[in-house]
């Protein structure tokens, strides 16, 4: 009840702050302190918020339905705190936290600059307004109670000592598919334990925890730093929107510049974690899938990066008077980078995608799918509708002089490729919405050409001068990059044995570009030390797009099934499975493989993982990496057989069964007479227990009654094999289910000739190459560093 | 001015061009219909779920892996997928697979499992109950 109430009332805050920021522009003289002031309660309410529902997760208050469906006691610390934005409704609260965050400094960042305050923030407190919405009790309520809406817990959550209690009866079922039994959570339920003076906490003891998939350091930093990037967008948003507001457009860019890079910092750094995760931890075998959730990321971060290209020229052609360059341009996409946020999130919490992702998607219901639309709605309308609206006079601003080579066009060029690229990835993403879907070849083809414009625009835009430049000013300065990125192809030709002539272009081009940055940031390092920002960006991403080329292009892979002790050649490597051993209290289990060079060298030891979760009774499974600079050599357990199969594997033909039905099989006449019943009670509480089918088998005129049964112990489900000599029969239940009472049998011959090789241990596996990966995240976190250098330059900047 | 404009006009067809081009290629359905995709020779995104009576089974020496879906109304066909068992393939809710119908089976390139979430699991159990 407290969450609900803090959140609707820092709702309320945001509603009030707005219309009070709303009033200050428009010239209200005692409104502006109150706006501030409940800005500023909104804000703090939204920390105390948090900061409760992460108190509520980490005290197991199973009574919260959040805190029920994603965490349990078993989890560690930095596991509870994934849980915090595990689900919609806590990613909601991350997204709605660092927002209410950052608008505490843009307050005071705004307040500090002329009248901009007021009108940034009244279109900021609007953003918060809907994100508060979300997560308000109507919506997606963090802080819903499990009883809120019914549901079904499973009885291993519920604390024992009530299953005798009278009233468990009415609300305990059973699910003949899986013979599970639930306890239906309902206001009844409710109402009962309540009567009983029976507290929810009391009644549910364990959480269901956390999908293993996201029980790992990057779950702990992937998500805040990735919506820290989504929550920044809103202030390039605001800018813009103020400027139109206002219709002058002079000042916006340079007050906007900084959060614009800091935020495509932080969003590039957010989606290139992510990619890690993919490629080390979740064992996609890549960094990137052209997955819907990691394209929605990427669509706003393209759009970003663009709009900083031409807003540096609009800024630069300010120096003549007027507003400068490409006005229109610059706000439709600081306002398109957050309006494609806000799509994104349509996309990935509306179902929409459903079908198209690895990522699960969870229907959220119809009116949260409204109020999605809604969001996006308000913001492109709101956005675009002010574009048009102020159109007329944009268009009258226009200053005309163009040169074919100058910077300006070669900058323009850039946020053209970029938007180009924005586009073919939001395209390909929203395919989906209409039943359709792309392969992911789509996404590559369509990029190796423009990475090959952008690769080389890279180079060429640093060569060229402000205004106006000369060809043979150009030449002479691109002489050493040009010698240099021959000497680049010829070796990648030669020694890399790379033919394939997109390849090859988009690796001079990116070798191009390398250099030309490379020679202009070590003259200005001996200088200017603040101007190196975008030097350093566009060297690492030159680094990046090599070792995409690398990685994507030139990796191999193989599948081979490692028998222990034997060892087998891979891919250039010796490989050898010399065992498995159990780690983190025999949950998971490390399977050893030493890899050595063909060619000698020491032997090296990796460890992928495979462990069957608890948490769906699936099959996880762990790569491990040998890492290296020119190469990874990566490894993907698929499975394990121990040998012993072979020979206990019950060998015969499967029968399944109903009470009262019978078979004739192996010559032998089978009757399934009777159910033999679990002790209910037992089997609830997760106790010991035993159930199976009563057989009679009549062969050569002889009848046998037998019991195949099912024994449940605390190490696990056992089957007991019956064995009748006179009939030469075996016969043993595979399954069986309770509520159907339906049995799966084998029934075999005992003779039959039992298989007399030795067990053997067999990994399978699938390994493969990645040349250059490396280069793939040193690029990426060289371009970050860059873009947080080019922040501070641009921080001072703003205030001229 | 004017070129400018005819230029950029040319880049933006050719571009589109491209685009349209390469989806139309690259551009696969998704069906839950088995007699559209058994009567299909594209490649096909269909949706369906495990038939889980029919079990699934395991080639080691063909690395195939093959299993029984079905769809709405309940119409089987037989999946062979080149790979080995996905990592959440039992707790599976519902299957999308692309691929061919070919010969009598479906031959998958990709198998996507679709987990039940608390949601499904709410109205499942609401069903049965």
């Amino acid at each position: 009840m407290a969450g609900s109430i803090l959140t609707t009332l820092a709702l309320a805050l945001s509603i009030f702050s707005m219309v009070m920021y709303f009033f200050t522009y428009r010239g209200a003289k005692n409104t502006l302190n109150i706006a501030r002031m409940s800005y500023h309660a909104m804000a703090m309410l939204v920390i105390i918020a948090s900061a409760f529902l992460m108190y509520l997760i980490i005290t197991h208050q199973y009574q919260y339905e959040y805190v029920y469906s994603y965490s349990n006691d078993d989890l560690p610390f930095g596991f509870l705190l994934s849980t915090f934005w595990a689900g919609q409704q806590g990613s909601f609260m991350l997204w709605l936290f660092v927002t209410a965050l950052i608008g505490v400094f843009l307050q005071s960042y705004t307040g500090k600059r002329d009248d901009l305050e007021p009108r940034v923030m009244m279109f900021f407190t609007l953003a918060t307004t809907f994100l508060l919405a979300m997560v308000s009790p109507l919506l997606k309520n963090p802080f819903a109670y499990i009883w809120a809406e019914p549901m079904f817990l499973e009885v291993a959550k519920i604390n024992p000592a009530y299953f005798n209690a009278p009233f468990m009866q009415n609300f305990m079922f059973n699910d003949p598919n899986s013979g599970q039994n639930f306890v239906k959570m309902s206001k009844d339920l409710y109402a009962t334990l309540q009567g009983s003076g029976i507290s929810v906490n009391q009644f549910i003891i364990h959480g269901k925890g956390l999908n293993p998939l996201l029980q790992n350091f990057w779950m702990q930093i992937h998500p805040p730093i990735l919506f820290t990037g989504f929550a920044m967008t809103t202030v390039p948003f605001s800018f813009a929107m103020a400027a139109l507001l206002k219709n002058d457009y002079k000042d916006w860019v340079r007050q906007s510049f900084p959060w614009i890079l800091a935020g495509s910092g932080i969003l590039g750094l957010g989606i290139m974690l992510g990619g890690y995760w993919a490629y080390g931890v979740l064992g996609w075998g890549g960094y990137w899938a052209w997955d819907p959730v990691e394209n929605a990321s990427l669509v706003p971060w393209l759009i970003s990066l663009a709009a900083i290209h031409t807003m540096i020229v609009q800024r630069k052609t300010q120096s003549k008077g007027g507003f400068g360059k490409f006005v229109k341009t610059n706000l439709l996409l600081s306002i398109l980078a957050y309006v494609m946020v806000l799509y994104s999130t349509f996309l990935t919490r509306s179902g929409v995608l459903g079908d198209a992702s690895v990522h699960s998607f969870v229907d959220p219901g119809a009116i949260v799918y409204l109020f999605l639309i809604i969001f996006v709605a308000t913001f492109l309308v709101l956005g675009v509708g002010m574009i048009i609206y102020r159109w007329k006079y944009l268009e009258s601003q226009i200053v005309d002089e163009e040169n074919l080579l100058a910077r300006e066009l070669a900058l323009f060029t850039a946020t053209v490729t970029l938007g180009a690229s924005a586009l073919i990835v939001a395209v390909g993403t929203s395919a989906p919405i209409f039943k359709q879907s792309v392969e992911t070849r789509f996404y590559n083809e369509m990029h190796v050409p423009l990475a090959i414009i952008i690769g080389l625009l890279n180079g060429f835009s640093f060569l060229l001068k402000w205004r106006h430049s000369s060809g043979e000013d150009i030449l002479k300065k691109s002489k050493f990059s040009l010698i240099a990125t021959g000497v680049f192809a010829l070796l990648i030709i030669l020694f890399g044995k790379v033919y394939d002539i997109m390849m090859i272009l988009l690796s001079i081009s990116a070798a191009f570009a390398l250099f030309v940055n490379a020679e202009i940031a070590y003259k200005i390092f001996t200088g200017n030390k603040k101007m190196l920002g975008a030097y350093i960006s566009h060297i690492g991403f030159s680094l990046f797009l090599l070792g995409v080329v690398g990685s994507a292009a030139y990796s191999k892979q193989f599948e081979v099934d490692l028998t222990k002790g034997k060892p087998v050649n891979v891919l250039g490597h010796t490989l050898e499975f010399t065992g498995y051993n159990p780690i983190e209290n025999n949950t998971k289990y490390e399977f050893n493989v030493s890899i050595k060079d063909l060619d000698g060298g020491e032997a090296r030891v990796i460890k992928p993982i495979m462990f069957i979760s608890t948490f769906n009774n699936s099959l996880m499974r762990e790569p491990d990496i040998l890492e290296g600079f020119t190469k990874d050599f990566y490894v993907t357990p698929l499975s394990y057989e121990d040998g012993s199969n072979a020979e206990n594997k019950p060998q015969g033909n499967a029968v399944i069964l109903m009470p009262n039905e019978k078979t004739s099989i192996e010559g032998a006449q089978l009757t399934y007479t009777d159910f033999i019943k679990p002790d209910m009670s037992v089997m609830m509480g997760g106790g010991n227990f035993q159930m199976g089918a009563k057989l009679t088998v009549t062969k050569n005129g002889k009848t046998e009654t037998i019991e195949a049964l099912m024994k449940k112990e605390a190490q696990g489900v056992t089957f007991v094999p019956v064995e009748l000599k006179d009939a030469d029969l075996r016969v043993e239940l595979t399954k069986i289910d309770p509520t159907t009472k339906k049995a799966e049998l084998i029934v075999g011959k005992l003779s039959a000739p039992v298989s007399t090789t030795q067990p053997q241990e067999v990994l399978a596996i699938n390994a493969s190459t990645k040349p250059f990966i490396s280069l793939v995240w040193i690029g990426v976190a060289i371009a970050v560093i860059g873009f947080f250098v080019s922040t501070l330059r641009r921080l001072k900047e703003s205030w001229a | 001015m004017k070129n400018k404009y005819i230029f950029g006009g040319v880049i933006a067809v050719v571009f589109l061009g491209m685009m349209i081009f390469l989806f139309t290629k690259s551009n696969i359905q998704y069906e839950s219909d088995f007699v559209k995709v058994m009567s299909s020779d594209r490649t096909i995104k269909a949706t369906g779920s495990w038939v889980k009576e029919k079990s699934y089974e395991v080639n080691k020496s063909e690395r195939t892996f093959a299993f029984y879906m079905k769809d709405a109304t309940g119409r089987e066909m037989k999946v062979i997928y080149s790979g080995t068992i996905p990592n959440n393939f039992e707790s599976a809710q519902s299957i999308v697979v692309t691929g061919q119908y070919k010969n009598g089976n479906f031959h998958a390139k990709d198998i996507l499992t679709k987990c039940p979430s608390k949601y499904q699991d709410k109205q499942n159990a609401a069903a049965n109950s």
